[in-house]
């Protein structure tokens, strides 16, 4: 019974992963710039690639469960530190003085 | 989870694999670049851990784990290299 609803839980869970990823692909194909592509690729690296991992309470192994768990807290801590990297890079590269003195005469 | 079901699955993220391909080749510079391939190894690690599931052992998820270290500092390291020239 417990051995079911754990396999059920695990299918699902692994296809809302494959389909975040799906949806994250998506964004990132159709957007040209940098900053949203940025957007949709923290979906395709974090929770995606968590969800996936996480779909192994479905194997019922506790090697298989071991393993993923870890994988899950590395990529929680290194995703983010990722996408944050890139998004400096993009950022300095953008030469950001210039935006916000147009916002400025915008406002006024 | 039965066999089936987990073979379509892994078909699945090989159509994700082939998707990420065409973002890189699709990429004009070298910051989008970074970020296909950070992507792509991403359903990398995604496929092992299917591929793991499906052959019902333990190491492929092991070698994902060693797969999103190299990319975690190959990332962090090509976008400083982008930024100040050197990595450091």
């Amino acid at each position: 019974m417990v051995g079911t609803l754990l396999s059920a839980l695990g299918g699902i869970v692994l296809v809302l992963g494959l389909l975040l990823a799906t949806i994250g692909l998506y964004g990132l194909l159709r957007r040209p710039d940098i900053f949203h592509q940025l957007h949709a690729a923290g979906l395709v690296t974090g929770p995606a690639t968590i969800l996936v991992l996480l779909a192994a309470v479905g194997t019922r192994s506790a090697e298989i469960i071991t393993s993923a768990v870890l994988v899950i807290l590395f990529v929680l801590v290194t995703a983010p530190l990722s996408g944050h990297a890139i998004a400096q890079a993009a950022f300095r590269r953008a030469d950001p003085p210039e935006h916000s003195e147009d916002d400025d005469s915008a406002t006024r | 989870m039965p066999d089936v079901f987990i073979a379509v699955m892994l078909g699945w993220a090989t159509l994700l694999l082939l998707g990420g391909g065409l973002l890189l080749f699709r990429s004009r510079d070298g910051l989008h670049r970074i970020l296909a391939l950070d992507v792509l190894v991403s359903i990398v690690v995604a496929l092992l851990t299917i591929l793991s599931y499906l052959r019902d052992v333990s190491y492929y998820v092991d070698a994902a784990l060693t797969l999103a270290l190299l990319s975690f500092s190959a990332t962090l390291v090509s976008a400083r290299y982008l930024l100040r020239g050197s990595p450091f």
